[in-house]
C-alpha cells in the first residue's frame, strides 16, 4: 500500500508526530482506552477466578472434572444403575497422565428419620481419606470430625439437616434407602460431624457416609460404584482424558462425561453468568471505544485544512488515508498495550493476594449449592488477554476507518479558502 | 518568456449555488499564460481571483469551459490524473503559508520531492541549495511554528518550486507579511522566476507586488477586466 507512494519511513514519521501534535488529548485517549481494556481484564479475570476456583471445590466435592458412570445413570440417578469392578478402570485411568487422583462414589436417595422428625437427603458414599485430603466438605466440619475409612455406620450432616432433625454429634438416626433391589432398606447411624457449607441445599440435604457403608446401604456388589470421579491437575484436559478413557477396554458399556453433564446446574449458571458479564463488558468497552472513536474523528476534521495543502501539493487520497491509518494503528497498539500492561499486573497482584469481600458480604455466598470462599482470587489468563486485547484492536480498528476515510473526503478548494 | 503557454483557458465559467442564490465567480475567461511569465492577477474581494487560480491548479472544475494544462484539458483528468499534475507540474504558495506543522522546514521544503520518488541524497542536496539560496541556512531543523510569518513563507516557496514545475500559483503571498519581508519575497520569486525559468502567477491587492509584474491581469465580477504587458 505504502511502498511506491511515499518512502515509508516518511510516512511513519508523519503518523507518529501528528499523534502527538495534542499531547494532552492523545493522553486522554490512551487513558480512555487502557481504562476499557483494566476494566474488561479485571472483571474477566475476577469472574474467571471466582468460576474456576467453583468449579474446582465442586469437582473436588463431586464427581470429579470426568465422570465415568452407567449410560442412564445421568437421567434416571438411581443405585441401581452402577459401574461394577470400577478398581481395574480406575487403575488405568489413575496412570494417564494429568490425573491428580480418582474417587470411588456410591450416590444415592434416602430419608434420614429421628425421633423428631424425617427429612429426605442425598447420601454420597466417599473415600473418607481421599476426600480429606482434597474435597472442601471435611474443611467446613463445625462439629465432631470427618469420616473415618472403613466402613462404619457414621455420617456428617449438614447443620440446617441436624437441626430439622434435632440431632447432633453422636446422636443416631435411621437412614432409609431403596435397595438395587427396589426393596426398602433402613440402617442405624451415628453423626460423628456436622459441617455448613453456606448453602441451604447442602447444608439441609446432603449425608456424607463411608462408601463401605453405602454399598452396604444399597446393596451393591463390593468395588461396584455409580460414579468413578477422575480429578484432573488442568480441567481444561478433561476433554482429552474423555477420549483416552473411551478407548480404555475396561471402560467399554459405561458413559464418561465432562464435569458439565454431571452439575449442568453449576456449568448452566456459570454460561448465564458470564454472558450476562460478556453484554456488559462490550457494552463498557463500546461506550469507551466509541469515546477513542470520536477523538480520532474531532482530529481528523479539525485538520481539514493541513489535508487539504497536502492534497494540493499532489498528495492522493490513498496516500493521505495510509497515514491517518497509521495514526489510529499507532493510537490503537499504545492503548491496547498500555491496556493490558496496566490490565495484567493489577490482575496478577491481586491474584497473589486475593480480594476479601467478607466486609461487602458478611453472610454466606453460595451458586447452586456450591458455597464461595470470601476470599476472590482473579485469574489471568493469556486467553483472556488476547481475546479482550484483540477485541478492543478490532473494534477501535475498524471505528477508526471511518475518521480514515473522512479524511481525504475533502473539497481542496473550499477548505483552502 | 516565450510564446509557449503553460495554460489556455477559453469561455472558463464557474457558478457557485443553484437558482436564484447562484453566484457567478468567473463569466467566461479567455487567457493564455506562457511559460517564464511573471504574472499579477489582481481584482478588488469577490472578483474571481482565488476561484480562477484553483480552477488552474486543478483544485476546482469550472461550471463550464475548456481549460488546458500544456495541452492537456484538465477538465476531462480524473482526481487522481490532477493529483499526479499538480505533484509534477504545479507549485502551490499560499497566503497562509500553509506548512505541515509536524515537519521541519526542511522536510517541508522536500515534501513534494518525497512524493515525486526523487531519492533521498538527490533531494536533501537540492534544498540544501535552494535553502541557500533564499537565505534559511541554520533554519533546516526548525519547526513552523519555530519560524517567522516571512521564514515559514520562503520556506513554502522552496516547496513549490523544488519540483521545477510549469507554474506556480501564489494567492496572495506577501499578505501576512510586512512590507519589507514582502519587497525582500518578491525579490526570491523574480530570481527564481529569472534563474529557473518558472512561470507565476500571483494573486495580489498590493500595488508594488503588481509592479513587479511584467504582465497584470485584472478580474472585476469574474470577468477579464484588463490585461496589460
Amino acid at each position: 500500500m505504502i511502498r511506491g507512494i511515499l518512502p515509508e519511513a516518511t510516512l511513519v514519521r508523519l503518523a507518529w508526530r501528528s499523534i502527538w501534535r495534542n499531547r494532552r488529548r492523545t493522553l486522554i485517549t490512551l487513558s480512555s482506552m487502557a481504562f476499557g481494556l483494566v476494566l474488561a481484564i479485571f472483571m474477566i479475570c475476577f469472574q474467571e477466578g471466582t468460576f474456576g476456583r467453583m468449579v474446582d471445590e465442586a469437582v473436588r466435592m463431586q464427581a470429579g472434572h470426568v465422570t465415568v458412570m452407567h449410560p442412564r445413570y445421568l437421567t434416571a440417578p438411581s443405585a441401581d444403575l452402577f459401574v461394577g469392578n470400577a478398581g481395574a478402570l480406575r487403575a488405568r485411568i489413575e496412570r494417564l497422565g494429568g490425573v491428580e487422583r480418582t474417587k470411588e462414589l456410591v450416590m444415592g436417595q434416602g430419608l434420614a428419620k429421628s425421633a423428631v422428625g424425617a427429612s429426605g437427603i442425598a447420601v454420597t458414599g466417599v473415600e473418607p481419606s481421599g476426600e480429606l485430603a482434597e474435597s472442601p466438605l471435611p474443611r467446613h466440619i463445625l462439629k465432631g470430625r470427618y469420616l473415618s475409612d472403613g466402613g462404619r455406620a457414621e455420617a456428617v450432616i449438614g447443620m440446617e439437616l441436624a437441626r430439622r432433625l434435632g440431632i447432633g454429634v453422636g446422636s443416631k438416626f435411621v437412614v432409609a434407602v431403596n435397595n438395587i433391589n427396589g426393596e426398602l432398606d433402613e440402617e442405624l447411624c451415628r453423626v460423628c460431624g456436622i459441617f455448613s457449607m453456606g448453602s441451604e441445599e447442602m447444608d439441609g440435604y446432603l449425608i456424607q457416609v463411608p462408601i463401605g457403608f453405602a454399598r452396604r446401604l444399597y446393596g451393591l456388589p463390593p468395588g461396584s460404584v455409580t460414579c468413578l470421579g477422575v480429578v484432573l491437575r488442568n480441567a481444561d484436559d478433561r476433554f482429552d482424558v474423555i477420549g483416552r478413557i473411551s478407548a480404555m477396554p475396561e471402560a467399554r458399556g459405561a458413559a464418561i462425561y465432562p464435569w458439565e453433564r454431571v452439575i449442568p446446574e453449576v456449568s448452566g449458571l456459570i454460561g448465564i453468568k458470564r454472558a450476562s458479564a460478556r453484554v456488559l463488558l462490550f457494552f463498557l468497552m463500546f461506550l469507551v471505544l466509541f469515546t477513542v472513536f470520536n477523538t480520532l474523528l474531532m482530529s481528523v476534521l479539525e485538520r481539514g485544512r493541513e489535508f487539504g495543502v497536502m492534497l494540493a501539493l499532489g498528495t492522493t487520497a490513498a496516500r493521505l488515508r495510509a497515514q491517518v491509518f497509521l495514526e489510529v494503528l499507532f493510537l490503537n497498539l499504545l492503548g491496547c498495550l498500555a491496556g493490558l500492561l496496566l490490565g495484567s499486573a493489577i490482575v496478577l497482584f491481586l491474584q497473589s493476594k486475593g480480594i476479601d469481600i467478607s466486609k461487602i458480604y458478611s453472610s454466606e455466598v453460595s451458586i447452586s449449592g456450591f458455597a464461595f470462599d470470601k476470599t476472590l482470587y482473579p485469574r489471568l489468563t493469556g486467553a483472556v488477554l488476547g481475546w479482550v486485547g484483540g477485541l478492543a484492536f478490532s473494534v477501535t480498528l475498524v471505528l477508526g476507518l471511518i475518521p480514515v476515510w473522512r479524511s481525504a473526503k475533502i473539497r481542496v478548494a473550499e477548505v483552502l479558502r | 518568456m516565450n510564446d509557449k503557454h503553460v495554460v489556455r483557458m477559453m469561455g472558463v465559467t464557474k457558478d457557485y449555488g443553484e437558482g436564484t442564490g447562484i453566484v457567478h465567480a468567473l463569466r467566461g475567461i479567455d487567457l493564455e499564460l506562457h511559460a517564464g511569465d511573471f504574472i499579477t492577477l489582481a481584482g478588488p474581494s469577490g472578483s474571481g481571483k482565488s476561484t480562477l487560480l484553483n480552477i488552474i491548479g486543478g483544485l476546482d472544475r469550472p461550471t463550464a469551459g475548456r481549460i488546458e494544462f500544456e495541452d492537456r484539458d484538465i477538465g476531462k483528468m480524473t482526481g487522481s490524473e490532477l493529483s499526479r499534475l499538480r505533484k509534477e507540474r504545479i507549485g502551490f504558495i499560499f497566503q497562509a503559508y500553509n506548512l505541515i506543522p509536524v515537519l521541519t522546514a526542511f522536510e517541508n521544503a522536500e515534501y513534494v520531492l518525497m512524493l515525486k520518488g526523487v531519492p533521498s541524497t538527490e533531494r536533501k542536496a537540492k534544498i540544501a541549495g535552494l535553502f541557500g539560496e533564499v537565505g534559511l541556512e541554520g533554519m533546516e531543523d526548525r519547526f513552523p511554528r519555530e519560524l517567522s510569518g516571512g521564514q515559514q513563507q520562503r520556506v513554502a516557496i522552496v516547496r513549490a518550486i523544488a519540483s521545477k514545475p510549469a507554474l506556480v500559483l501564489a494567492d496572495e503571498p506577501t499578505a501576512n507579511v510586512d512590507s519589507k519581508t514582502g519587497g525582500a519575497l518578491m525579490d526570491m520569486m523574480a530570481h527564481i522566476n529569472k534563474e529557473h525559468g518558472v512561470t507565476f502567477l500571483f494573486s495580489t491587492h498590493d500595488p508594488k507586488v503588481m509592479e513587479r509584474a511584467r504582465r497584470r491581469i485584472t478580474l472585476k465580477d469574474g470577468m477579464v477586466e484588463g490585461d496589460t504587458r
